[in-house]
């Protein structure tokens, strides 16, 4: 039991640093601030996850804390990319040559940035 | 060098570089960001070398206090140097 | 050109100088009979379990008090220098992006809990890392959610003042009754109690409450006067 225990906890933390030298290599390759902010929420978030429940799984006395750290982890990560995601929009900063279509435009939130 | 000195000294590495950076760009939202990433790499220098005070303090109030009155003081003057 | 080279070879200097003062300083080692003292002595005699806290709040606690003067003088500094120092410039005025449903959605759920954090730190000092400075300015920090977030919100400056005032004055009188009671100023008069309780290790709670509160008030009152000269 202790070892099935241990050998799910330790392929979670591998699949978390995965996830997010994933999340990294994305970051660097992706030409675009908004692809990037793409690969850099959603991998990360997944792979923080994964790599702080494997550490809970290992050491069962931490899991409470765990499971706390993992919620607060998802609750800020994806608003704080929404913000910086919105902001760049706003200032203005133009979308990669080879996008094909930009929804902001049609709500009237989004008025006056990110020229194509 | 055991893998613990490794990561001090690709942390200190790190740091040097992100210093370079700062001092030689022209945009200097880019600078204070990056000062932010600096002093987050010493918090995780002073957890490493077992001073976890040390190291809360410095996180909570440099990698967010401090940027953010920098921000406020750069609103007032233009974003750009020269 | 002439002035780079200048500065480079002057800061190298700087640092062989440094590194020579400091390299045979035998830091972390049982050469140091202070230090010594405090780690051997430390939890028996005061009851608190984080030596480090022990040693800035009691055995070193006017230091502590130097330090939040400081503090104090900063702050108040920076206040009476950002008095009416408004946001006037006409042609800097761009139009106003009310903020989004994510952020003040997230904010209602975000901002009670990094005030419970920041109180947790602070009340906790003498068993985990942290103590009051830390504790404070994640008190403020939430404050500068809640004004990222939402377009107005505003904090009560009269409140924010008196309530740093007060904290500043409970530290003086903590240690006036040190003194009246323990005969020094800023004595340990509580009784140290079992290492690694809540209600353990002398004053040191309830200094670093005091401290907590101030340097929570103290930030707020800082970051809202900030905000303020950007209207």
């Amino acid at each position: 039991m202790n070892l099935l225990l241990q050998g799910v906890a330790g392929t979670l933390i591998l699949i978390g640093s995965l996830f997010l030298f994933l999340g990294a290599l994305g970051v660097y390759r992706f030409p675009d601030v908004y692809n990037r902010l793409q690969a850099g929420t959603k991998s990360t978030t997944l792979g923080a996850l994964s790599l702080i429940l494997g550490v809970g799984l290992a050491e069962p006395a931490w899991l409470p804390k765990a499971l706390v750290l993992m919620l607060f982890i998802l609750l800020t990560n994806p608003v704080s990319s929404h913000a910086i995601g919105r902001a760049s929009y706003k200032s203005g900063y133009p979308l990669w040559e080879g996008s094909i279509v930009d929804h902001c435009q049609e709500h009237d939130a989004c008025k006056g940035g990110g020229e194509a | 060098m055991t893998l613990l000195n490794l990561l001090e000294t690709l942390l200190v590495i790190g740091m040097l570089g992100a210093a370079l950076f700062v001092v030689r760009t022209r945009d200097l939202l880019a600078a204070v960001v990056v000062t932010a990433i600096i002093s987050l790499v010493a918090a995780i220098l002073f957890y490493v070398l077992q001073a976890p005070d040390v190291a809360i303090t410095e996180a909570a109030i440099d990698a967010g206090l401090t940027t953010a009155i920098f921000l406020v003081a750069l609103r007032k003057t233009e974003r750009y140097e020269k | 050109m002439t002035r780079r080279v200048l500065a480079i070879l002057l800061l190298l200097i700087l640092a062989v100088a440094l590194y020579q003062a400091l390299a045979r300083v035998p830091f972390g080692t049982d050469r140091m009979a202070v230090s010594r003292y405090y780690l051997d002595h430390g939890v028996q005699d005061l009851g608190g379990v984080n030596i480090v806290t022990s040693v800035v709040v009691l055995y070193r606690g006017f230091d502590t008090l130097g330090e939040v003067t400081v503090l104090f003088l900063a702050a108040t500094g920076l206040g009476a220098l950002l008095h009416g120092l408004a946001l006037h410039d006409e042609k800097r005025r761009r139009t106003k992006t009310p903020p989004s449903l994510i952020m003040r959605t997230a904010t209602r759920i975000l901002f009670p809990l990094i005030l419970l954090l920041g109180a947790y730190v602070f009340v906790h000092g003498h068993l985990t890392p942290g103590g009051g400075f830390p504790g404070g300015v994640v008190v403020a920090l939430a404050y500068l959610l809640g004004f990222l977030a939402h377009d107005h919100w505003r904090v009560n400056h009269r409140a924010v003042r008196w309530i740093e005032g007060l904290a500043g004055m409970t530290y003086v009188i903590i240690g006036l009754l040190g003194l009246y009671l323990a005969g020094s100023f800023l004595a340990n008069f509580l009784p140290p109690g079992t290492p690694g309780r809540l209600f353990s290790a002398g004053i040191i709670p309830l200094i670093y409450i005091t401290i907590g509160f101030k340097v929570g008030s103290e930030m707020t009152g800082l970051l809202s006067e900030m905000k303020e000269i950007t209207e």
